[in-house]
């Protein structure tokens, strides 16, 4: 006779009403039907563990507001979740549901990516209709990795190993004892070794093609990528809250421009930026330098045919159209190649905090070619920035040395990126444009 | 007279008896009187339709629930008879008594422990009138469940046990009681599809086109009925138990599975849904047997009671295993005892603090229950009796003894280790007291581990007769110094 009552386990804790709405709330962000059930679990999961650490030891508490479950995008690509505090120590929180197997589901993510990786694993017990939960057991990363290590356990093709639960210690009390007497050190926990940014740079060309094929909700990232671009896209926050917004339909860029804006975002992310705030200290930094951009000065004796007799007169050109340049502004210029035409550009940038708008900076790019090249017919300029492609302009081919142009204004710390192209797949990108004028800017 | 004719009477006599009392269900009442009694009313007509019916049917004294409920419903079913209304009557007679048998099997299984009784459970079952004809403004629960049966699924008794155990409003009594039943929804909202390729699979031996056609239901329900069920708990709507799917939830699903071109109706995708959480629940009866074998019902009684008794070590013992060899050591006996009375002070008054903070009625009670466990010595139905709670249940709910020795055990480990550590440092040279706490750590963690299973031991032997464990002493001493 399966339907029997069950006695409800004495050290099970209630869930209170305003704990489950914290909970739905967490996971009424989740894009996808089935992860936000999984989010909602969890949710009830870690006030389970909260309530259980902090009403046995004053002198612990969890601090879960840095960990994967208080961000959406993370929330939305880690099933579980990982880098909960308490005290000096990481805590992972893996919950069942009311119907589990004889093993439980961990994600590979919390054993082999160091940013992921806690000192212990928990498990919880989660009675969603009867609002309660059991903390069911623990093991520690050290002891997890050894079980690996000596037992054959495969890994699945969601990305998951499959966990005996009897590899977890029956009595979670000792936990208490562990956390109040133990040093962080004595559970070594992996470090990040890899250079996590060129990995990613590496990948780009994949990661554009693949990526944008998560944007239905339900697709999750293993579906897509394999596990070395996974590990990249899940140490990467920022490529997390990318596919975040595409599968909540709000990236603010047309499906068609999917694959050029993401290569954008990610040399955007990737890329050492050039930090124009050194600019208005008159000075170039390492990679400006080493890409010899040159400041311009505004004022001196000009030279036939040079730079800045040039863009005096662009100045004069974009004055009769209603552009203004404030005095204060700083101006580089940068000769490059694309496809063998040689190309010039010229960066104005200025600090345009105001009162009731502090903090930002506006940066005006103009694209020509150095006398007597004219700019291509095919020339296309575009500048995005995190958000999307925010402008892409072509040459007019009624229009003779014209230039093209394009201003942004943004907070000091967005960055800019700009990139010329000439016909499908040739094309140039500029480092990343940034604007750091603080101290801390400028000794960099 | 012979005497195998004497035997024969008796046999008789018995059948007959036994006939009656078989009959007894079909036009008896078992309900509820305005005072809240259980009492039985027998209904005229019933009576009389029945006994005429069993004489027209049965020649024999045979007699069989089966036969009986099989010929009812026919004549139940078949609308045009006359006799429609009366066989149902039966019928609704007979869901009473077996209602009953439910109520009184719980009772025996889990009231004394979990404080029920019988009388408590069944105001919400029996709510049936006894007339012939329904309410137009209410359907009470055994119409409910007889609307519900289908005679080729299940027999009646099993329906009946089903419908009573998963009653909503009892089973939130009986969680409230500290037990609980988890619904075929619950079970099912907490599948994943992916699991049912193993379970179905390797556990059921079902086939792989059974098993995909499950999955596909399954993932249906979840879109419809989870989606439902979360921004019910968005909106504070629902508390607790899960509802049945309703009709248009249903048809809902039925919907989504044709888009995966499975044709069913919403009757055929109810019936597919219960027995798939049929299958999960057998499953989980196993696995969670197998791997958390939590503590049954008789270990957690027998915690409180009287079990054969464990001679107890002396307290003397406990604390007198210090290393003589170890200078540091020396003032250990002190310290021990310092800490102890440390870690059992500090445990209390967090107890005291968090309970106070939500109910400090509740706190009031566990600072007595705690005193009349350790010092007085008294079992948990007495304490339960003395405070004015429910069960057994309660009380152990109240104390948590088994958190309470490990909270206290850490604090001693905690504190002691500190005073150790300062002791030691006078004698060793800074760089070996990092190799030294290791060490010390776990021969202290041994010891206290000495002094916390004494008075588990003690726990699951109170008795007036065996020693006090130091625990138990340290404790009452400080229960005795605060009041």
């Amino acid at each position: 006779m399966s339907l029997e009552f069950q006695r409800l386990p004495t050290e099970s804790l209630n869930i209170e009403p305003e704990e489950i709405n914290q909970a739905v709330e967490l996971s009424n962000k989740i894009p996808d039907d089935s992860r936000q059930w999984q989010t909602y679990i969890n949710g009830l999961a870690l006030f389970t563990f909260k309530k259980w650490i902090e009403e046995r030891d004053e002198n612990l508490t969890v601090n879960w507001q840095g960990s994967t479950i208080a961000k959406p995008s993370l929330a939305n690509a880690i099933p579980i979740i990982t880098n909960l505090q308490v005290g000096q120590f990481k805590i992972c929180l893996i919950s069942l549901g009311s119907l589990f197997d004889e093993q439980v589901s961990f994600p590979k993510l919390v054993i082999d990516l160091p940013e992921f990786v806690p000192h212990f694993y928990v498990l919880v017990e989660v009675l969603e209709e009867q609002e309660c939960g059991v903390i069911q057991g623990f093991i520690t990363h050290q002891q997890l990795i050894e079980n690996i290590e000596t037992q054959t356990t495969n890994i699945q093709r969601d990305w998951t190993y499959q966990i005996p639960l009897n590899w977890f210690e029956k009595d979670p009390n000792s936990l208490f004892l562990y956390l109040r007497t133990l040093e962080p050190e004595a559970i070594p926990l992996p470090v990040v070794t890899a250079n996590r940014q060129q990995q990613l740079a590496a990948i780009e060309n994949e990661l554009v093609r693949l990526l944008p094929q998560l944007q239905a909700p339900e697709t999750e990232l293993w579906q897509v990528l394999n596990w070395e671009q996974g590990s990249v896209v899940l140490t990467s926050p920022e490529l997390l809250e990318w596919v975040y917004k595409l599968q909540n339909n709000n990236l603010e860029t047309a499906l068609a421009s999917l694959q050029t804006y993401l290569l954008d975002f990610i040399k955007l992310i990737t890329r050492p930026a050039i930090n124009l705030g050194r600019w208005l200290w008159d000075e170039l930094d390492e990679i400006g330098e080493s890409l010899s951009w040159q400041l311009l000065n505004l004022t001196p004796a000009r030279e036939f045919r040079s730079p800045a007799e040039e863009f005096e007169a662009i100045k004069l050109q974009l004055q009769s159209q209603g552009v203004e340049i404030p005095t204060v502004a700083r101006c580089g210029h940068h000769n490059f190649l694309l496809a063998g035409h040689p190309l010039r550009i010229y960066a104005v940038v200025w600090n345009s905090s105001a009162k009731n708008d502090p903090n930002l900076w506006s940066l005006l790019l103009i694209l020509g070619a150095p006398v007597p090249n004219t700019l291509p017919n095919t020339l296309k300029f575009r500048v995005s920035d995190l958000t999307g492609i925010l402008t892409e302009q072509q040459v007019n081919p009624q229009q003779v040395n014209s230039y093209l142009y394009t201003s942004v204004v943004g907070a000091w710390d967005e960055k800019f990126i700009a990139s010329v192209n000439i016909a499908d797949g040739v094309e140039v990108t500029l480092p990343p444009f940034a604007f750091d004028n603080t101290r801390a800017g400028l000794s960099k | 007279m012979t005497a195998d004719g004497e035997k024969n009477q008796t046999k008789t006599n018995y059948e007959q008896l036994m006939k009656q009392m078989t009959g007894l269900k079909y036009y008896t009442l078992v309900m509820l009187n305005s005072t809240g009694n259980r009492q039985l009313r027998e209904i005229e007509v019933a009576k009389r339709f029945f006994v005429d019916l069993i004489n027209i049917n049965n020649n024999t004294n045979e007699i069989s629930d089966t036969l009986i409920q099989k010929r009812l419903l026919e004549l139940f079913q078949n609308n045009s008879s006359q006799s429609s209304l009366l066989a149902q009557r039966c019928l609704l007679c007979f869901i009473s008594w077996q209602s009953e048998q439910v109520c009184l099997f719980l009772e025996k299984q889990f009231g004394n422990f979990h404080g029920f009784t019988c009388g408590d459970l069944l105001p919400y079952v029996l709510d049936d009138d006894g007339n012939l004809q329904p309410s137009n403004t209410y359907q009470c629960f055994s119409r409910q469940i007889l609307d519900t049966f289908d005679s080729e699924k299940s027999s009646l008794t099993t329906w009946t046990s089903r419908k009573v155990k998963q009653h909503k409003e009892l089973n939130k009594y009986l969680l409230d009681c500290g037990l609980y039943l988890i619904s075929d929804w619950a079970i099912l909202n907490d599948t994943k599809p992916q699991q049912l390729e193993n379970i179905l699979g390797e556990f059921h031996y079902l086939t792989k086109l059974e098993i995909e056609q499950a999955q596909k239901l399954l993932s249906a329900y979840h879109k419809v009925y989870r989606a439902e069920r979360f921004s019910q708990r968005a909106n504070n709507k629902s508390r607790g138990r899960c509802n049945l799917p309703t009709i248009p939830q249903l048809q809902e699903i039925t919907e989504v599975l044709k888009t995966k071109e499975i044709y069913m109706s919403t009757k055929i995708v109810m019936q597919n849904l219960q027995n798939l959480a049929d299958l999960l629940r057998q499953y989980r009866i196993h696995v969670r047997g197998a791997s958390f074998p939590t503590e049954s019902l008789d270990e957690e009684l027998n915690e409180f009671a009287l079990i054969e008794q464990i001679s107890a070590p002396k307290s003397e013992n406990i604390i007198s295993e210090e290393d003589e060899t170890k200078d540091f050591l020396k003032n250990y006996r002190l310290h021990m005892i310092n800490c102890l009375d440390n870690g059992i002070k500090t445990v209390i008054q967090l107890r005291l603090k968090k309970l106070q903070k939500k109910d400090p009625e509740k706190a009031n009670k566990f600072a007595i229950a705690l005193h009349l466990f350790h010092c007085q010595r008294l079992s948990m139905s007495k304490i339960a009796q003395q405070l004015g709670l429910r069960a057994q249940d309660a009380v152990a709910r109240l104390l948590k003894l088994k958190e309470f020795r490990a909270d206290v055990r850490r604090e001693i480990l905690v504190k002691l280790k500190e005073q150790v550590i300062e002791l030691a440092q006078k004698y060793s040279t800074p760089t070996s007291i990092t190799s030294l706490e290791a060490q010390i750590t776990e021969a202290l963690d041994e010891q206290i581990t000495n002094i916390i299973s004494q008075a588990e031991v003690e726990a699951t032997t109170m008795q007036s007769n065996v020693a006090m464990s130091y625990f138990s002493q340290r404790l009452c001493r400080q229960l005795d110094n605060t009041n």
